[in-house]
């Protein structure tokens, strides 16, 4: 366990990130505009071995991380900003991004997690209303490669969608943990939140996984839907291909399911 | 041979034709076109099926404490969503056991709209129970006696920001405070507040000193405010957080249709002030300075959350979450105060307190532990590594700590083969 006051870790972390080449994980400090980079095997009350934080990051509520490895890089969604802003991994103190994502072209919409694929040279955007793909080394003001969006995909924060994977040697993009249906906006003018409350979408939970390429209203290639067998605990994933598991946690739960078909390798 | 060799020219000259065709500029639209009947008619294939594994934690933990000593009861909110957001009510006089103590009510459901229920205060008086959450903007009311899975008697969803963590009700000023950590702001609401109240006044902005603020604490008499603080710190506006629409300070990523602004990219602000108690005035409005800060390493402040004030010393109580301790600070202590006494110790059964209350009237100090799904009753001036009087446990001493809250991700680290989630 990570904890304790010398970690600089907030109450509310919303997010961590591996580099296994490295060794370091990666966590976000929303509140004090920081990201906190760990040795791997960290533990107890241990300080983090270098933070970004400073005027110069232009960091705000950075509360989602992603690392490359491979070009020591690591991004982070801005959904105050409207902006995916990218840093050197191996950087901290204050220190300047070295690509910014953002502009009207970008069609960034409060997006609130990135993902990174530096095989395929691809990274991918959770968005309001849409999942945005773009090439890895994309900067300014450009336009996605891809957007995934419609009512077919149930895709979106608006519709639940908390975050999402890339899983490169098989080209595919996991989203999750969506909640679709009769009430499947979380707005309060589209859910009679006065029968439910305001955090229990009528809707269905599923995750979600589509393939590279993929463009448009276009429905998932494979679902995990959310039912009484499944117990889908919540929308915060991670993959392990080498044992063929997805992992989801929510709901104060951690659930591991076996799908060997999401990490089928492409040539 | 001549014809095959003709025919073999043909298809050659073909397949040539064809490739061109296909290279300037039909090609791709026959490609898209496909993948467009691909993706159009793809029936998802269903992979639904059991969980290989699922690691949870099925005890309630407490957090909030707040105590009727008049009717000899005490509410604790247990914010466990794996086991089920509650108010677990529980006789303040039992006899010591060691067991699982069940509680003598609890307010559970999908009609209580509690979230994640972090922050209780009460009305004696008017039969009210109040109840935050750390996720939703809301302030739910609740009858005193209520059981089961009832809805609110009212509820605020006016412009209160979301993720708030602490409430407390001035009884003598009949007005309730709430602390919420995302936009560093104390709120202020009549207790009798309408739906879509607006809020009386409220304290933000970069000179409070408030950072990531939680537990709080009002002191009708002195007119002083108490606020524990983790630290976390970036400059706020007065008025951000507040849910107005379009014209909103804080752009929202929840799916809400009140987007708010977009922040333009300007320097980032963030910094780690350490943790604090920052005292304010009662009637403070705005980007009002504190009247003075408890502050720095003498302090032994790690994490405070629960704060109170000792009705009959003046002292102030803090629930210490970050070195399981509770520390006892002189009544008008200010800067790099040391505490006059601190609970502490393996005897307390104290791991990760966050709750605290004084009985006044059985001189008793209630201390809510999060990670040991402890609840322990000490004597009002206990002091050192001592046990408590009883105990109210909601899973066995030797179950593993509840170590997962809400959990805000999950990661896999291949070289460990370790599930990590931060919490």
């Amino acid at each position: 366990m990570i904890q304790g006051p010398k970690t600089l870790q907030a109450r509310t972390s919303h997010y961590i990130a591996v580099d296994a080449v490295h060794d370091e994980l990666a966590v976000p400090n929303p509140f004090a505009q920081a990201i906190l980079i760990f040795r791997g095997g960290a533990n107890g009350n241990e300080a983090p071995v270098r933070v970004i934080q400073g005027p110069k990051t232009l960091l705000t509520a950075v509360d989602n991380v992603a690392v490359d490895p491979l070009h020591r890089e690591l991004m982070t969604a801005s959904f105050p900003t409207d902006s995916i802003l990218v840093f050197r991994s191996d950087a901290g103190g204050d220190v300047e991004p070295i690509r910014i994502l953002h502009g009207p072209k970008t069609q960034l919409d409060r997006p609130i997690r990135v993902e990174v694929d530096p095989i395929n040279n691809l990274m991918a955007v959770m968005n309001d209303h849409a999942l945005l793909v773009f090439n890895r080394t994309d900067s300014g003001d450009v336009a996605p490669k891809w957007i995934i969006a419609g009512p077919k995909t149930g895709i979106g924060t608006r519709f639940g969608t908390r975050d999402l994977k890339l899983f490169p040697e098989g080209r595919k993009i996991i989203a999750g943990a969506s909640i679709r249906g009769p009430r499947g906006t979380r707005s309060r003018e589209a859910s009679n939140e006065d029968e439910e409350g305001f955090f229990r979408g009528g809707g269905q939970r599923f995750i979600g996984v589509w393939k590279y390429g993929d463009n448009g209203d276009v429905a998932p290639w494979a679902v995990l839907n959310a039912t009484p067998i499944t117990k889908i605990p919540g929308s915060r994933m991670a993959l392990n291909p080498e044992g063929g598991d997805l992992v989801i946690g929510g709901d104060g739960r951690v659930a591991v399911y076996h799908l060997p078909e999401i990490f089928q390798k492409t040539d | 041979m001549g014809v095959p060799e003709r025919f073999w020219r043909v298809m050659v000259g073909t397949l040539l034709l064809a490739a061109v065709w296909i290279q300037f500029g039909y090609g791709p639209g026959v490609t898209a076109a496909q993948q467009r009947s691909n993706t159009s008619d793809r029936r998802p294939m269903v992979l639904d099926r059991a969980p290989a594994r699922m690691i949870a934690d099925p005890n309630p933990v407490f957090r909030a404490v707040v105590l009727d000593a008049e009717h000899g009861e005490v509410f604790m909110a247990n914010d466990k969503e794996s086991a089920g957001t509650s108010v677990l009510v529980y006789p303040t006089q039992f006899p010591p056991t060691n067991r699982i103590l069940e509680p003598r009510r609890r307010i559970a459901g999908p009609k209580t709209d509690l979230g994640m229920v972090c922050g209780l205060a009460l009305s004696i008086e008017h039969g009210e129970l109040y109840s935050v959450s750390g996720e939703t903007g809301t302030l739910n009311v609740y009858p005193l006696d209520s059981t089961g899975n009832v809805g609110p008697a009212r509820r605020l969803r006016g412009v209160m920001p979301r993720a708030s963590a602490g409430v407390f009700l001035d009884v003598k000023n009949d007005e309730l405070f709430i602390t919420t950590e995302h936009v560093n702001r104390i709120s202020v609401y009549p207790r009798t507040f309408q739906e879509d109240q607006e809020p009386l006044r409220f304290i933000q902005g970069p000179v409070t000193g408030l950072g990531d603020p939680h537990g709080i604490y009002i002191d009708g008499t002195t007119n002083e405010i108490f606020v524990s603080n983790h630290g976390n710190w970036r400059e706020t506006q007065p008025g951000e957080g507040e849910v107005r629409g379009p014209d909103s300070l804080t752009r929202t990523s929840l799916g809400y249709n009140v987007p708010g602004r977009v922040v333009p990219l300007v320097p980032s602000t963030g910094q780690f002030l350490g943790p604090s108690i920052t005292v304010h005035s009662r009637t403070a409005t705005g980007n009002a300075a504190p009247l003075r800060i408890i502050h720095g390493p003498h302090t032994q402040l790690s994490l405070p959350d629960g704060i109170y004030r000792d009705p009959v010393s003046g002292e102030l109580i803090v629930a210490n979450t970050g070195d399981d301790s509770v520390l006892f600070f002189a009544k008008d202590a200010a800067g790099d105060a040391t505490p006059v006494r601190v609970l502490k110790g393996p005897a307390t059964k104290m791991k990760g307190p966050v709750g605290i209350s004084i009985d006044a009237k059985r001189n008793e100090l209630w201390v809510a532990s999060w990670d040991s799904h402890v609840a322990a009753v000490f004597p009002r001036m206990a002091n050192g590594n001592i046990a408590p009087l009883r105990v109210i446990r909601t899973a066995s001493e030797n179950a593993p700590l509840a170590s997962m809250g809400r959990i805000g991700a999950v990661a896999y680290d291949p070289k460990r083969k370790e599930i990590l989630a931060p919490n």
